[in-house]
């Protein structure tokens, strides 16, 4: 008895404290994300106006959902945004992570190189690569017309990579096989200059850890290069290739900033971050982009969920 | 104490204090038009100003540059001299007008407004309808102690004072015009010469033609930029002879044949090769393809003549330009496009809407007026102002530009030809629609300009009545 009743007072002390220095955190969490999430969906229940503010419970949820609803497309852009960034810039970046770890000259200074862009302002760049897009300005034309090949309208570009690929072998394509949009791949191009050498960063913390004996034995065992990163490095990079995937799956799936600077969201590049925008600030519906923020976070969880279910088990963090 | 109940009873908190007092900003701004717009001229002679007690105001813009300095100084100067106490205090966004209109809407849902701010008709139209936050300024004018005299009113050209008029809203006026442009058509003369013409064109036909004269897409010449505004494509409607909107704001009708035949325009433009669209992201560029002797022809505000005047000037090879009047179906009837911000003043003390009127009679004071007129390149919206701002500018492009210096004279003849597009809430969002229609109609050439017309018109009046007034 006298042990227990010793034992209780420390487990409240500890709590106490553990509370006590969580507060800071879990106050700002609640304030600033938690605490606008809720109030978000409690407008979404409204139509939310400057004037008289009116409950009509779910109607902006089944406006968004209606077969007419342009989140639907919006959505559809988004995935295919998704679709091409990720594995673009993953794959480049794991190949990156791999060159720069080898004990080449100039290590530092590549390493550098390629993340700048990621610390750089997302602003700043977008709009430079938006003047390299330039379709009568920009610098890739120019190297196209200088190589006797034919220009193309890059950001102004609605036709799909897909049709525009097979109009140039004279094939013509039926519109739902046209794919992306050439403005929505030429902005992936831009997200992959950006983000890779922060995945890049990654995966060489993840390189770093995986211990040197591993390889040595391996060398050993004659095993090649090719075999090494089948059975060594694939597998101790999983970590680090799950963390990787999952920010950058929900970081495509929300992307707004660069896809506005070089588009505004023409041109097929309306994803659903940008839909929620336009429905809050150039309309003024309030409770609708409140809606359809409700919705595309929904989206997002749950394919996080997915991926978690599909790709976490296969983790190996031994 | 429960380790969850703790966490329960904090995170009940958090949440609760934002939604407890959403109802309560909400309520602040729901004050129905019978409690605003009061006033009559009669009260608003009773309100008195006393130095002893100062009226602070706040005036929200987005000012910058030497635009932002000639507000100051007469800011100043108004502080200094006014005999009333009041201080105006300037508060900047920086940014467009979107995102001055975007602050504004934040601060009604907040409960925090200015005292005065920049802002379209339409957009001080959103204000008033919404959330009854800007005030009719009529009995401020009207009042014997505070207003304009019969004289004053008659040296303001009445056309300025009629855009800021609102039929949603009969009889109120909802800003003051500080601000006013037309939208214009910039040319390079030398290039005019070389095609054979002695001067812009007047008509449509002749600017299409000799925008397609002009263009050799091959070198990347082209005789037209489409910018991407709708104010542009307005500008066409009106030159046809059409509208945005019908007289009495009760309906769009930018599908009408004039404005058929303007989007059917542009459309042959595209089609043909003789014009080009600038990238979004390409922030002036059309100055900077003008100036590079890239483009023939550039419709843009009349505001902008310094701009071309600065970028011309920085240009390796100089050439001689104007701006003109917008190119009409009929130069006997002709018809442009005339617009520019208002300021606004917030419902806020008797005190605070007098002493906010009382700075926006002494800025548009004749000689105020014209300083600002110098300092922005707006039209000076007084009469005895107009000779002081012509001069200014003949003074300042006159000697390196005659033609374009010229052109800023004949703005005060056409501004009797002026039509404001679509003073209503919600014409934002319907701008929008017309951009999106354009690019795709005109630039893209998929689809009939007066089916797509027609569809932009449903949406765009389904828009006007989910912002009718309330």
């Amino acid at each position: 008895m006298q042990r227990r009743s010793r034992t209780i007072p420390t487990a409240r002390r500890e709590a106490a404290l553990a509370y006590t220095l969580l507060a800071p955190a879990l106050l700002l969490f609640l304030a600033f994300t938690v605490a606008p999430l809720i109030f978000g969906v409690y407008i979404s229940l409204h139509n939310w106006k400057l004037g008289p503010r009116q409950f009509i419970g779910l109607t902006n949820y089944v406006k968004a959902l209606g077969l007419e609803s342009e989140l639907w497309p919006a959505l559809r852009t988004t995935l295919s945004y998704t679709l091409l960034s990720v594995p673009l810039q993953i794959g480049l970046a794991l190949v990156l992570a791999w060159l720069v770890f080898q004990r080449i000259r100039g290590k530092a200074f590549f390493r550098v190189a390629l993340f700048l862009p990621w610390v750089t302002s997302t602003v700043a760049t977008a709009a430079v690569w938006a003047r390299l897009y330039s379709p009568d300005i920009g610098i890739f034309n120019a190297i196209l017309k200088s190589i006797g090949q034919p220009t193309s309208q890059w950001l102004l570009e609605d036709r799909g990579i897909f049709t525009l690929a097979a109009g140039a072998l004279g094939v013509a394509l039926p519109e739902w096989a046209g794919g992306p949009s050439m403005a929505l791949a030429s902005v992936v191009v831009y997200t992959t200059w950006v983000f890779v050498g922060y995945s890049m960063t990654l995966f060489l913390a993840g390189l770093g850890n995986i211990p040197s004996e591993l390889y040595e034995a391996a060398r050993i065992d004659g095993a090649t290069g090719p075999q090494m990163f089948r059975f060594i490095t694939w597998p101790l990079l999983s970590p680090t290739t799950y963390f990787v995937v999952t920010v950058t799956v929900i970081g495509t799936l929300k992307a707004f900033n660069h896809i506005w600077v070089m588009t505004q969201g023409t041109a097929g590049t309306q994803t659903a971050a940008i839909l929620v925008y336009r429905q809050f600030y150039e309309f003024q519906r309030a409770g609708y982009a409140s809606a359809l923020a409700v919705i595309l976070s929904l989206v997002i969880l749950l394919v996080t969920i997915l991926q978690n279910r599909l790709a976490g088990e296969r983790v190996n963090y031994s | 104490m429960n380790h969850k109940l703790i966490l329960a009873s904090l995170i009940a908190g958090m949440l609760a204090a934002p939604i407890a007092s959403a109802p309560a900003h909400a309520a602040a701004l729901q004050r129905t038009p019978a409690q605003a717009q009061t006033l009559t001229a009669g009260d608003v002679d009773k309100i008195v100003l006393d130095k002893a007690n100062p009226t602070e105001i706040t005036f929200l813009n987005r000012y910058s540059g030497g635009q932002i300095t000639a507000v100051l100084e007469i800011v100043n100067d108004f502080n200094k001299t006014n005999p009333y106490g009041i201080n105006v205090k300037l508060e900047r966004v920086d940014g467009g007008y979107d995102d001055l209109y975007n602050k504004i809407n934040a601060g009604l849902q907040g409960g925090k407004v200015p005292n005065i701010a920049q802002a379209y008709q339409n957009q001080a139209s959103f204000y008033r309808g919404a959330a009854n936050a800007v005030v009719d300024l009529t009995p401020f004018i009207q009042s014997k102690k505070y207003g304009l005299k019969a004289a004053e009113v008659a040296d303001y050209y009445p056309i300025f004072l009629e855009s800021d008029k609102n039929p949603q809203f009969p009889g109120e006026v909802l800003g003051w015009p500080t601000s006013r442009s037309i939208a214009m058509l910039y040319s390079n003369l030398d290039w005019l010469k070389k095609l054979g013409a002695k001067a812009p064109p007047a008509t449509l036909k002749d600017f299409e033609a000799l925008a397609c004269k002009a263009t050799d897409s091959a070198n990347g010449k082209y005789g037209y930029i489409w910018r991407g505004d709708a104010s542009d494509y307005a500008a066409f409607v009106f030159a046809n002879g059409g509208s945005i909107m019908k007289a009495d704001a009760s309906a769009y009708d930018f599908n009408s044949p004039a404005a058929v035949e303007a989007l059917a325009m542009l459309q042959r433009l595209f089609k043909n090769g003789c014009a080009v669209q600038l990238p979004s992201a390409e922030r002036n560029g059309e100055q900077a393809r003008f100036a590079a002797q890239n483009v023939l022809f550039v419709t843009a505000s009349s505001t902008g003549l310094p701009y071309y005047a600065s970028t011309i000037t920085k240009a390796p090879a100089k050439f001689e330009w104007t701006m003109s009047m917008f190119p009409q179906a009929n130069p006997a009837k002709p018809k442009v496009n005339l617009y520019g911000a208002s300021w606004s003043v917030f419902a806020g003390t008797p005190e605070q809407e007098l002493a906010s009127w009382l700075f926006l009679k002494h800025f548009t004071e004749p000689k105020n007026i014209a300083a600002w007129a110098k300092a922005s390149n707006y039209i000076a919206v007084r009469k005895s102002a107009a000779p002081i701002a012509i001069k200014d500018v003949n003074a300042n492009l006159g000697k390196t530009f005659p033609n374009a210096a010229a052109g800023y004279a004949k703005l005060y003849d056409m501004a009797k030809y002026g039509a404001v597009e679509a003073p209503v809430a919600g014409y934002d969002p319907v701008r929008k629609i017309i951009q999106d229609l354009v690019v795709e109609v005109a630039v893209k050439g998929q689809g009939d300009p007066k089916a797509a017309l027609d569809a932009a018109v449903v949406k765009a009046n389904e828009i006007l009545k989910e912002n009718a007034p309330q």
